[in-house]
């Protein structure tokens, strides 16, 4: 029995092949990397293009001001206590760029292929790195931007499409094991527990790229329901814009 | 280890496809971004717009005593807004099947605050010639992109882009990304205009799955427009240049530079961060002038 398993799961695992290779049209040879198998091209220099939630992501909001955020109980009590000057003391500069809100945050992001696995994003804003790795991802040390795993999703078109399924698709990226943090500046916490799950897609629209990632954030400690944004990026011609900065949060105005 | 290896280097290679995507279904807005901008904002807070110089000239000049007007009462937001607005608070999508052929040849969606509703075309007809009518939802076309609905729309009458006066002309065109996933579903907008806007102005918004959503109606028609407020006939309320006293509140409230208030493309981008450094912050409210402004 224990000799027939592991068969059954790669029987399994090669009948996925073969439709995923049906998918995108038979005799193509199958991609023998992450890199290979890209179905968009994510990588490149881009700038957040900050029009929504402006008043949140450009500037610190008060204490108190999580509008938006279902937070359960716990986790407004935990953001009322917010305290910049501790986290400053504490070492914990950095709480706001973790991997809950490094995407919201105004800044670049440089992404480019680390080795052919390996997709790696580097922030300028609290000069962070993610490290998004397919097919399997090391239970590594906790840390700001956590373990995050990543699959291509090769997709179908919709209810109305033409025949012809053109090859294209999604990045969809899981991620655990992340220290605490904000998802905005002002200490609206997420915990360790947290699970995000993101979706990348490309948007080529006259003349400009764009990137969207849809975020998922899932967390039983000081979320009542799932908390969902979308944030768009916008591609530069080259990297000569990113300036690193460190981990620093301005007090709010008010 | 070896059998897991091998099946982790499968796994990699075998990317899953998704079903066919089906946008069909009663949809409950997430409103987890942008939560004022879509209930409401405040005079002179076009923060993160890339207005022109036009734009806000004609931001400023707008007042809410606009929308008592009997002839105002029953415009609905158009597509431009709509879309991100509680008028889409719930949102009904299904779609248009051409009985001959049984193809679906078009999905319509439909909100709630004013009825706002639409066709988004997929039978591949082309837009009309640039003096058709214009409508307040537009001509919209789609075609499937993968897993991603591209729909773009034209002939969209000159209407807001947020309800505190910023404005967009008739010549302005829309260009949408829905996408599916599990129960969520997603529209990035993109707009262009060449008389308000000096760039693309980018925003997405969010709805989930809701089977049970107990749709509501909210038609505006000759039986619901009253005289709110007694005017002479055709009278049109407005604030002419620089007599509007209420553009520093959104600054003022939240210790944002008026200038940043008053929008521009520099605003969406890092870059400002730096230059709100600097910028002059205009005094926090004395606590008995705000008392009386809350009241």
């Amino acid at each position: 029995m224990m000799n027939r398993i592991p068969f059954a799961v790669v029987g399994f695992v090669v009948m996925t092949a073969a439709a995923a290779t049906a998918q995108r049209g038979g005799g193509t040879p199958e991609p023998s990397s992450a890199s290979a198998a890209a179905p968009i091209d994510l990588t490149g220099s881009w700038v957040s293009v900050v029009t929504e939630d402006w008043r949140w992501r450009m500037v610190t909001p008060p204490k108190g001001d999580y509008i938006g955020v279902p937070l359960t109980p716990q986790g407004r009590k935990l953001a009322d206590s917010w305290d910049l000057a501790r986290d400053n003391a504490e070492g914990n500069q950095c709480r706001a760029f973790g991997v809950g809100n490094i995407m919201r945050m105004p800044g670049r992001v440089n992404i480019a292929w680390e080795d052919p696995n390996t997709l790696r994003m580097d922030f300028d804003a609290g000069t962070q790195t993610r490290r998004l790795r397919f097919g399997s991802s090391p239970a590594g040390e906790v840390s700001w931007q956590g373990s995050s795993v990543a699959t291509w999703e090769i997709t179908s078109g919709g209810r109305g499409a033409p025949p012809g399924k053109p090859r294209t698709g999604d990045l969809k990226v899981t991620t655990t094991g992340m220290r605490p943090g904000y998802f905005r500046k002002n200490g609206v916490p997420y915990s360790d527990k947290m699970v995000l799950t993101e979706y990348f897609d490309r948007h080529s629209e006259q003349g400009d790229e764009w990137f969207t990632v849809m975020a998922i954030a899932e967390d039983p400690a000081y979320l009542s329901e799932p908390f969902v944004v979308t944030t768009s990026f916008k591609k530069e011609r080259d990297g000569s814009n990113f300036k690193p900065t460190p981990c620093e949060t301005t007090p709010p105005p008010r | 280890m070896k059998t897991l290896s091998i099946c982790a280097l499968l796994f990699l290679a075998a990317v899953p496809a998704r079903a066919q995507v089906d946008l069909a279904g009663d949809w409950r807005a997430v409103q987890h971004e942008d939560t004022f901008r879509r209930g409401g904002v405040l005079v002179g807070e076009y923060v993160g717009i890339p207005l022109t110089p036009g734009g806000r000239l004609r931001a400023e000049s707008w007042t809410a005593s606009q929308l008592t007007v009997p002839e105002h009462q029953c415009i609905p937001h158009p597509v431009t807004y709509a879309e991100h607005s509680y008028a889409m608070g719930q949102m009904r999508v299904w779609n248009v099947v051409d009985p001959e052929t049984a193809k679906i040849v078009a999905i319509r969606k439909r909100g709630t605050w004013m009825e706002p509703e639409r066709t988004i075309w997929l039978d591949g007809r082309p837009h009309p010639p640039a003096e058709a009518p214009h409508t307040w939802q537009g001509f919209s076309t789609g075609r499937w992109d993968g897993h991603v609905l591209t729909v773009t729309t034209t002939h969209i009458k000159s209407g807001h882009l947020q309800m505190n006066g910023v404005a967009l002309s008739d010549d302005v065109t829309l260009t949408e990304y829905f996408t599916r996933r599990g129960n969520y579903l997603t529209n990035v907008t993109i707009l262009h205009d060449p008389v308000y806007l000096t760039e693309p102005f980018i925003r997405s918004s969010t709805w989930e799955l809701d089977p049970s959503l107990n749709f509501v109606r909210y038609p505006c028609g000759p039986n619901e427009i009253v005289v709110e407020i007694p005017r002479p006939p055709n009278f049109v309320p407005h604030v002419l240049p620089g007599q509007n006293t209420g553009l520093d509140e959104f600054a003022v409230r939240y210790g944002i530079p008026v200038e940043a208030a008053g929008g521009g493309a520099e605003t969406m981008y890092p870059e400002y961060l730096q230059r709100m450094k600097t910028a002059p912050v205009p005094a926090a409210p004395k606590p008995a002038a705000a008392a009386a402004a809350a009241r």
